[in-house]
């Protein structure tokens, strides 16, 4: 595809111009972060300190418990992504595989669960929760992450295993396997772009949570999640932008880690499952 | 394919396992939680640990577990907590906020254990808000007057004396309000108020204006009071304050108090809590503290301490010693040096504080006017009703400040709504 | 298929079996219903529930109050109600729009062969990794009123005489919480657009282009209706999500000034956890449930089946 220079100068300029603009506000975090409050609370605005006090993040490591609220994040993460890839991999399965009845209105179910706003939810699951004596622990989180992540998980999953023949597992099944082992063996390492994308949507999912680490583990500060963490740093009287800044930059970066890690993932499962 | 489950299997039961450990409470101790916004604030913060620590000391195999949650959310962190039937064992709540607890029957009454103990609450600044339905439910932690603080290197540039009345404040305030480096945006500020966030604070602020001018939005009896000369004269004053272009916009106290602290405002009004932000701030040297020009200044109480109902007879009991730790005359006078605030014991020996607080008499001076005043933020007989209340004024307030109403329509509008609430 | 002789399996669990397929297919799905029947169903039948007592605040396991329309005859005639269903559809219209249109207009973007594309791609969808929290906290002070960066652009750029009061202005605090929602809710719409236009064959582009097709047309007859599936179930989820959100609005305007920005779900909670009367936030709850069932059927209508 040939292009002039003129339209690749355009494309480029564009492209430049697209990004810095929607990268811009995560520069203007780290600039807040190393700014003095006393600089920040002046206009023109600084769009880089004379003084860049980079020891702010030394400071704000020290002085709040960022690595066990990054561990906390990590830990409840995980088990998200544990447990709502097993569910949604055999509910997307299913749904792949069977035409069962009630297929489309289980669908539509599924999907209801993402209308709910969460103010709604909150005191009838703390109840379940305190009920099951897990308030305080993370695997609130985990249950109430796994289950925001499931319908759409399901969905992205059930896409990508269309794109599967099912001749691969018929052939399987002939061979003598079960049909959960020719699941497990055949079409589960076939689809590993599918759930490496599923895995990520998980992780970040869980990540952001607020409202529900908010209100499970507000008597636990041991297992305060990440973003928890950096709400608490807002005083009473007086709440400093450059070390809640700087805290949110040890925050963000895990996950913006892990994204750009997987992101090749994500475009690819969901373009096998946007194939329709 | 079994040998597949298998390790599948294993490998989450082995992390079940591990994060259930992670469960497992000490089970040795037993332990009070207690929660509250206060864990990390200079001064009272380390006031509430020394407490804990004597209170753990003398009661060994007790520990208290002291968690911080930000006031934004407090309250609805304590409404999903008691509504769920899990309060912290150690209740602190702010003065406004514990009404409605008070009203479900959640807090657990003292009168008895007041009886019992021989504990003297006679001239305990404000202890009578903690009254509810004829029951004490709440014992006051802190009641305080507002003071002013001004910076005095930006008022000596300007040439202006320290403001006695209103209209010197007002006048003090436009003198200092200078766009410093010409670039056509006001960088000094001449005062500063809360004018985005929660309405509690809002209203707080308001009232600086409004009992100066003699008004308040309920009388004793608890009728509505707002549809009166005096509060329609205080309402004047505050649009002029934020009309007068003498303070930054849409900010929270927090921030106002930060630019206050490094040396970007002339004027503040604020409650003693102020200190602990000033000592922290560029302009640390040139802040004075004085008695407000306003009289009588705003005050009232400010947080309290209770029992849930929720608990068992043995934590209940606990948590009295700890409530009645909290009152001792040593603890009261370890509130004002380490703390700076003003105990609300009227046995607390103050002498001597102003060594390491030089501004503590005025303290004392303007909690002792608002208490005679009979000065509080929490209005008579809108208790119940106060979040909707206040959010009610601010807004009624901003359409003033926004639409440029005249205050004389728009207390007959508040009159009108707050009557509405009420029934 | 015939009967595959497994030594040891017969009978009803015999999953091999063609009759016994629908079994291990619900089998398979039953985790995901019964989680999300425990963990939403439930609470939503509390919910709902609640909604028809006169409650202030619950106490769950306790007797309720009696059955009472009063919350929903609240609902109906109070004008708080209303003018929060018109905030949340004027700001579920121009959020999803502006995400649309950002979103595919980087797709297009990045789904050109260029150098250093990887790098943009990445680039470009950043912002879905940020914390919702986090991007609230640094787009709260680039909105700031006094210092903030975007008043100060402004005012450079001519477009403002002084600073903008982001907060007690309704229509710049409308636009403060709208462009950070876009900023937030776009890269979904960009990945989803992304996914979708790979996996168009690009034979069909070049049999176009051979039959004389210019630029615009390619695009309006054989891109958008391939892309319309997902950009479907993009815009629905997008609508959901601004339908719900509710972090973003509290911190950034609180729903304020004069509740030009207090969408439904603030609403639930100023009700539930300011006012405390959770009757009657119960009441909002459900009603914005029942909207967002219609609007998605609306939009996905017969199209539904095909999701599932």
């Amino acid at each position: 595809m040939k292009r002039t220079l003129a339209q690749s100068l355009a494309l480029y300029g564009v492209v430049i111009l697209t990004v810095a603009m929607i990268l811009f506000p995560v520069y203007w975090l780290v600039v807040t972060a190393v700014t003095t409050t006393d600089e920040l609370y002046r206009l023109p605005p600084t769009f880089w300190p004379d003084n860049p006090q980079w020891d702010v993040f030394v400071r704000v490591w020290e002085a709040k418990p960022i690595l066990k609220w990054l561990a906390n994040s990590t830990l409840a993460a995980v088990g998200s992504v544990a447990l709502s890839m097993l569910v949604s991999v055999s509910a997307g399965y299913a749904l792949s595989r069977y035409s069962m009845k009630g297929g489309a209105t289980m669908g539509l179910f599924v999907l209801t669960a993402k209308m709910l706003p969460a103010t709604l939810l909150v005191i009838p699951l703390f109840s379940i929760f305190s009920g099951m004596g897990l308030i305080g622990s993370l695997w609130t989180l985990v249950l109430a992450h796994s289950t925001m992540i499931i319908p759409f998980a399901t969905w992205m999953l059930k896409g990508y295993f269309d794109t599967i023949p099912r001749e691969l597992e018929q052939a399987a099944m002939v061979d003598g396997c079960s049909p959960v082992g020719a699941m497990l063996r055949v079409v589960l390492p076939i689809a590993t772009p599918g759930l490496a994308a599923t895995a990520l949507y998980a992780f970040v999912l869980s990540w952001a949570d607020y409202a529900y680490a908010r209100t499970f583990l507000v008597n636990s500060p041991d297992n305060w999640t990440a973003n928890l963490g950096i709400t608490t740093m807002q005083g009473e009287y007086v709440t400093y932008w450059n070390d809640i800044a700087a805290a949110s930059v040890f925050v963000a970066l895990p996950i913006i880690a892990i994204y750009l890690f997987l992101e090749r993932y994500l475009v690819g499962g969901l373009t096998a499952g946007a194939e329709k | 394919m079994s040998k597949f489950l298998r390790r599948l299997a294993t490998g989450a039961a082995a992390y079940a396992l591990a994060a259930a450990a992670g469960l497992a409470p000490a089970m040795a101790d037993t332990v009070l939680k207690f929660i509250s916004w206060q864990t990390d604030d200079a001064g009272t913060g380390d006031w509430w640990h020394a407490v804990i620590a004597e209170f753990e000391k003398q009661h060994p195999g007790v520990k208290v577990e002291f968690t911080k949650a930000e006031r934004g959310s407090y309250a609805d962190t304590m409404t999903t907590l008691f509504a769920a039937g899990q309060p912290p064992h150690i209740v602190h709540l702010a003065s406004f906020e514990f009404q409605m607890f008070a009203d479900n029957g959640w807090l657990e009454p003292l009168d008895a254990w007041i009886k019992q103990d021989g504990i003297d609450l006679t001239g305990w600044a404000g202890q009578q808000k903690c009254q509810w339905n004829g029951e004490t439910v709440c014992i006051m932690m802190n009641y305080f007057g507002f003071v002013m603080a001004y910076n005095k290197k930006i008022l000596d540039e300007a040439g202006v004396a320290v403001p006695t009345s209103y209209e010197e404040f007002l006048e003090a305030a436009k003198a200092t309000t200078k766009d410093l480096n010409g670039d056509g945006i006001i960088d000094q500020f001449g005062t500063g108020h809360e004018t985005k966030g929660g309405a509690g604070q809002y209203l707080t602020e308001m009232l600086n204006y409004v009992i100066a001018a003699g008004a308040y939005w309920t009388d004793s009896e608890g009728n509505i009071t707002i549809d009166t000369p005096q509060m329609i004269e205080g309402l004047k004053r505050w649009k002029e304050i934020n009309k007068a272009g003498v303070g930054p916009v849409d900010m929270t106290a927090s921030d106002v108090r930060k630019l206050f602290a490094d040396g970007k405002m002339a004027l503040r009004l604020d409650g003693p809590w102020l200190y602990g932000t000033t000592e922290q701030g560029l302009a640390k040297e040139d802040i004075v503290y004085v008695a407000p020009p306003l009289h009588p200044p705003v005050g009232g109480s400010s947080n309290v301490l209770a029992i849930p109902v929720d608990i068992s007879d043995d934590e209940k009991a606990l948590v009295r010693d700890f409530i009645k730790l909290t009152m001792t005359p040593e603890n009261q006078r370890l509130y004002a040096t380490m703390g700076g605030n003003t105990p609300p014991s009227p046995r607390a020996d103050v002498s001597g504080v102003e060594k390491t607080i030089p501004h503590f008499p005025v303290l004392i001076e303007t909690m002792k006017a608002a208490s005679e005043a009979g000065v509080d933020r929490i209005p008579t007989g809108l208790e119940l009703n106060y979040n909707e209340f206040s959010k009610m004024i601010m807004e009624e307030t901003q359409r003033m400040l926004i639409q440029d109403l005249d205050p004389a329509d728009v207390v007959k509008t508040m009159q009108a709504k707050a009557e509405d609430l009420k029934s | 298929m015939t009967d595959i002789p497994v030594a040891g399996r017969r009978k009803f669990f015999d999953l091999a079996r063609p009759s016994r397929q629908h079994l291990l297919g619900y089998i398979l799905i039953a985790p995901a219903v019964l989680m999300v029947a425990a963990i939403i169903v439930w609470p939503l039948f509390v919910a709902v529930d609640l909604s028809f007592q006169q409650v202030k605040i619950p106490r769950l396991g306790a007797a309720g109050k009696p059955f009472s329309v009063a919350n929903y005859r609240w609902l109906f005639s109070s004008q708080e109600f209303w003018l929060a269903c018109w905030v949340t559809l004027k700001l579920v219209v121009v959020v999803t729009a502006g995400s649309v249109v950002v979103g595919l207009g980087t797709a297009l973007l990045v789904n050109n062969r260029f150098r250093g594309r990887t790098v943009a791609r990445l680039g470009m969808a950043l912002p879905w990794a940020v914390p919702e929290i986090i991007a609230v906290v640094i787009f709260a002070w680039m909105f700031d009123s006094s210092f903030g960066l975007f008043g100060w652009l402004a005012v450079q750029l001519g477009l403002s005489g002084q600073m903008i009061p982001w907060v007690s202005n309704a229509g710049a605090a409308f636009w403060a919480v709208a462009i950070t929602m876009i900023w937030k809710g776009f890269p979904f719409v960009s990945i989803m657009c992304l996914a979708g236009l790979q996996s168009i064959p690009a034979d069909y582009y070049a049999a176009a282009k051979v039959d004389g097709a210019g630029v615009w047309q390619r695009f309006r007859w054989i891109t958008m209706p391939l892309l319309m599936p997902v950009l479907g179930v993009t815009v629905v989820l997008t609508l959901l999500w601004v339908f719900r959100d509710f972090s973003i609005i509290k911190v950034l305007t609180g729903g304020g000034p004069l509740r030009s920005t207090q969408t439904l779900s603030i609403m639930t909670y100023d009700q539930a956890f300011q006012y405390h009367n959770f009757g009657r936030a119960a009441a909002v709850g459900v009603l914005t449930l029942i909207i967002c069932v219609l609007a998605s059927l609306l939009m996905l209508g017969r199209r539904s089946r095909s999701i599932y």
